[in-house]
């Protein structure tokens, strides 16, 4: 009762003292400003741009129209082209996301299993990370070129597989292989990393609880890393849904438009026919199916993602 | 040196107040600890005098200045934290010099001050060091260095032996002490740790709840404690306190417990006829005598110098510290014997002291 | 110990060294790609395509990355690809450590918005922003310079954060103690802040310099000059019309790799660390 009335009465009288925190804003606004600058004309406008264009078929010389969803409707309706762009990115990012996670958690167990040399192994397969995918690219268009060695592997074993990238079913499979090999080693690390934070207690636990090793690895470890494992599947789905270096060096997006996806037609569009506007439509529809494909995860993930709190 | 006002200071967060109009006031050269329970306000009315902690109300003032709107450095005062806050990548001597640098004194100057406080300290040894190559107490010394160097009007302390071994805390209080009494600076010191407040200060500045409960030299507040809080929380072990009716019997006045357990009161209780009030004792006031009330022991602890007794006297809890080794074990019965003229009575609402 | 407990330590013994081995070949087979792109700088360019494929070059030709060098302005491209990789990495390392300080240690109105804005962001697939991008170099004419190709990748929002992230652990009173000894917010970030969050900073500077030493699409479009290509633009160029030098294309991607498989073995515990932090922290 005592305490309301003084602070009601020191309330009436209390100064402004503002400039404690005004000072802070300021300080706080100077050391905003140069990231802001830059965000805001090449992060925000860039944004906004890039819906404005796709509503306009402008050939970047010449002034730009408005055409409505003209850009969009032609996509889904009238090219030819776009559905077979759109099945190859999908099919490349399922395949690609799939086979990643499974070799590289897979490699990331192994590596953990080790008592020696698990740094080594390690930083072995995350070497192809920190390399050029353009030389990586390049590296591999030479084991899959016509008569080259992955031709004269097949000859020596009999097997009917060769001259893959001027094959329209197998040429999409040798970008694919190219993309693990160039891929795998940055999750590989994750995964062991996030192997190697379980605590060695869990695992006593349950040996004293008599688990064995495979229920060990099922049943306490993966879904104790499964938050990372997670993390890893959302961010490689993400980057392999824009796949474009590989496909640039390899094939070109062929045979025909065998391996043509999303990105490399942005790439085609935009920058060899200078379609700016119809270009800019196609990163919208890219950009609708991440969102869409990083909801769907999230969705299922609190099926298999197990949170401590 | 200077003194150091604190005027009806309060501070808010948002609608919340946690300090109500705190005024308190250190002489020039005074030693004075602040100390309560965690959440009593006493590190957040540090941080404001520091400039940490914007004031919502009041004001303070350091000698002359009101020093509300100044910055930190600009209230010439110094700060040891209670984790020390040394610079992890600097040496012994640049953590010490930070300030003087900032402040762009002379090369000379800054030599000077720095091997100055390192010998008061004996840091000379260590100058070079890191502090993460330092023991507990040498960075504790460092920290305390860094605030010599700046020769500020007030030091501040914000509970900065609380992570040290209880060994080295007991050392580090007398170094403390004695540089406060080499030096002749006005200290305000942050403690939880009453043991500390009583050995080091010239006056203790009791706070609980966002206020102050009471000030006074030590052994003031532990022979005349303002209310039952103060009384509760200075002193290990705690005081015992027992609620009970005033009463005359056999011409004495005496306490009267619910359960009929009788404790003698002064000749001076007599006051207080009556009334239903709290009787306080401390530990060491009570003794196993000849005869009196009738208690049971339920835990015997030897400290070594002293046996702490916890006793049951009816539903009561009872602890009694005594200087001897009574023979006496756990389940057996004894009589209690208190020191009439070393009580305190409280009273019972409001908890201020009557008697 | 009993001849049982031997038998059963002697097994897993040789448990062990069979799956160090297995792993061991994977591993040798995994690296195959880098032996045949070496294999095949240092031989003819005939040789390259000669049926049937030897594994190792009949004359070795180490004349092949001299040629190489020369063949285009591959000393050029080194320099392009360093000068483009270094000052992103720069720009980043500043812009993200004001930023990031500000999101952790200052108040000021409207803070979390801002920075759930900043994260939003990075929802935004790069390859999105590609074409408003090059229009805004285009309209600034800044199409084939440095400026152009450098700033309108250097203010990601991800430095920001994680810098935000990282100095948020480290204890308050360190700063406060510098306040006490009269440092401004910037001496402070400087002289505290900033020589306390090396991994940090580390991390962020290894992964965007490696992120734009390896970048492809953007220099294409931008670099339209031949002697303003990166190394992997250049490396395209020979590939032409009248077909592939594939020597001189696989000495010219060894040059490329080297940096990158210099810095990977030397800053394996950073790289390694910098990735389990990021697993620490992955979906929490």
């Amino acid at each position: 009762m005592l305490d309301k009335h003084r602070s009601a009465i020191t309330q009436s009288k209390t100064r402004p003292r503002r400039w404690f925190r005004a000072g802070e804003g300021r300080t706080a606004f100077f050391f905003l400003l140069p990231g802001l600058i830059g965000i805001l004309l090449f992060l925000v406008l860039p944004i906004f741009a890039s819906i404005a264009l796709s509503f306009t078929d402008w050939q970047l010389l010449g002034t730009p129209h408005f055409v409505g969803f003209a850009n969009y409707t032609r996509l889904f309706t009238a090219d030819p082209q776009f559905w077979t762009v759109l099945r190859n990115t999908v099919f490349f990012t399922v395949e690609y996301l799939i086979l990643n996670i499974v070799v590289s958690l897979g490699l990331a167990t192994w590596i953990s299993s080790l008592k020696f040399g698990q740094r080594w192994f390690r930083g072995i397969f995350f070497l192809p990370t920190f390399t050029p995918l353009i030389a990586v690219a390049i590296v591999w268009m030479l084991i899959f070129t016509s008569g080259g060695l992955f031709d004269s592997l097949m000859e020596r074993l009999s097997l009917p597989f060769s001259g893959v990238l001027n094959s329209q079913t197998l040429a999409m499979q040798a970008v694919i292989l190219t993309s693990i090999w160039a891929g795998v080693g940055y999750n590989t690390v994750l995964f062991n990393a996030a192997l190697d934070m379980v605590p060695a207690s869990y695992l006593e636990a349950a040996r004293i609880d008599g688990a064995t090793a495979w229920d060990r690895f099922w049943k306490i470890r993966l879904p104790l890393i499964s938050p990372t494992l997670f993390f890893g599947t959302v961010m490689t789905a993400i980057t392999s849904l824009q796949v474009f270096d590989q496909i640039f060096v390899m094939t070109k997006g062929g045979p025909g438009s065998a391996t043509a996806t999303l990105g490399y037609a942005i790439y085609q569009r935009g920058f060899q026919n200078f379609q700016m506007g119809y270009a800019s439509a196609i990163a919208w529809v890219m950009f609708a199916l991440i969102m869409a494909l990083t909801a769907l995860q999230f969705w299922f993930q609190r099926k298999w993602v197990h949170y401590d709190n | 040196m200077a003194k150091l006002t604190i005027r009806n200071v309060i501070k808010r967060y948002g609608a919340l107040e946690v300090l109500h109009g705190v005024s308190v006031a250190a002489q020039d050269g005074e030693f004075v600890v602040l100390v309560g329970p965690s959440g009593c306000g006493k590190s957040t009315l540090l941080r404001m005098i520091a400039g940490l902690e914007s004031i919502s109300d009041g004001e303070i003032e350091i000698g002359d200045r009101v020093v509300n709107d100044l910055e930190p450095n600009e209230r010439d005062i110094a700060m040891v934290f209670q984790t020390y806050a040394l610079y992890p990548h600097m040496t012994v001597r640049d953590n010490m010099a930070f300030s003087l640098k900032l402040a762009r004194r002379s090369r000379q100057e800054i030599e000077q001050k720095v091997d100055d406080a390192a010998g008061i300290l004996d840091l000379t040894a260590l100058l070079d060091r890191y502090p993460r190559q330092l023991s507990g107490g040498q960075r504790q010394r460092v920290a305390m260095g860094r605030a010599i160097v700046r020769n500020p009007a007030v030091f501040l302390f914000d509970e900065p032996l609380s992570n040290l071994d209880a060994k080295l805390r007991v050392q580090m209080r007398t170094e403390i002490k004695t540089l406060h009494q080499r030096l002749g600076t006005t200290m305000v010191y942050v403690t939880h740790d009453q043991m500390e407040a009583m050995t080091m200060a010239d006056r203790i500045v009791v706070m609980h709840g966002g206020g102050i409960e009471q000030v006074g030299p030590p052994l003031q507040i532990y022979d005349e404690p303002a209310n039952s809080f103060v009384a509760g929380f200075i002193g290990s072990p705690s005081m015992n306190f027992i609620d009970g009716l005033v009463v005359e019997r056999g011409g004495t006045a005496e306490l009267q417990t619910e359960e009929g357990v009788h404790w003698p009161l002064p000749e001076s209780a007599r006051a207080y006829l009556g009334q239903s009030v709290r009787l306080g004792i401390r530990p060491e006031h009570i003794a196993v005598g000849p005869d009196g009330v009738q208690a049971r022991v339920n835990i015997v602890e030897p400290t070594g110098s002293d046996t702490h007794l916890q006793l049951q006297v009816g539903s009561q809890s009872i602890i009694a510290a005594v200087r001897d080794r009574p023979s006496v074990s756990v389940g057996q019965p004894v009589p209690l014997r208190i020191d009439a003229n070393k009580v305190h009575l409280f009273d019972l609402a409001s908890g201020k002291r009557l008697h | 110990m009993t001849t049982k407990s031997k038998a059963k330590a002697r097994r897993r013994l040789v448990l062990d060294v069979i799956n160090h081995a297995a792993l061991a070949i994977v591993a040798v087979a995994f690296l195959f790609p880098f032996f045949w792109m070496v294999s095949n700088a240092v031989r003819s360019n005939a040789e390259v395509m000669a049926i049937p494929v030897r594994i190792l070059p009949k004359v070795f030709e180490w004349g092949n990355f001299v040629a190489a060098w020369t063949r285009l302005p591959f000393g050029r491209f080194f320099l392009n690809s360093a000068i483009i990789a270094v000052c992103v990495t720069a720009i980043t390392v500043v812009v993200s450590c004001l930023s990031g300080y500000a999101f952790a240690r200052l108040k000021f109105k409207g803070r979390e918005t801002l920075l759930l804005g900043y994260i939003g962001t990075l929802m935004v697939p790069p390859l999105m922003l590609i074409i408003p991008l090059f229009l805004i170099i285009n309209r600034l004419g800044m199409v084939n310079t440095f400026p152009g190709v450098i700033l309108p990748i250097s203010f990601g929002t991800f430095g920001a954060f994680l810098m935000r992230q990282f100095f948020l652990s480290i204890p308050m009173e360190l700063e406060e103690a510098a306040r006490i000894d009269g440092a401004s917010r910037l001496r402070i970030l400087i002289g505290i802040i900033v020589p306390l969050s090396m991994p940090a900073i580390g991390l962020l500077s290894l992964f965007t310099f490696m992120g734009q030493w390896n970048n492809f699409l953007w220099p294409l479009i931008v670099m339209t000059g031949a002697d303003n290509a990166t190394l992997p633009v250049g490396l395209t160029m020979f590939q032409t019309q009248q077909g592939t030098q594939w020597n001189y294309l696989m000495a010219g991607a060894t040059l490329s790799m080297l940096p990158g498989i210099f810095l990977a073995i030397i800053l394996q515990k950073l790289i390694y660390n910098s990735i389990a932090l990021n697993a620490g922290m992955g979906g929490r």
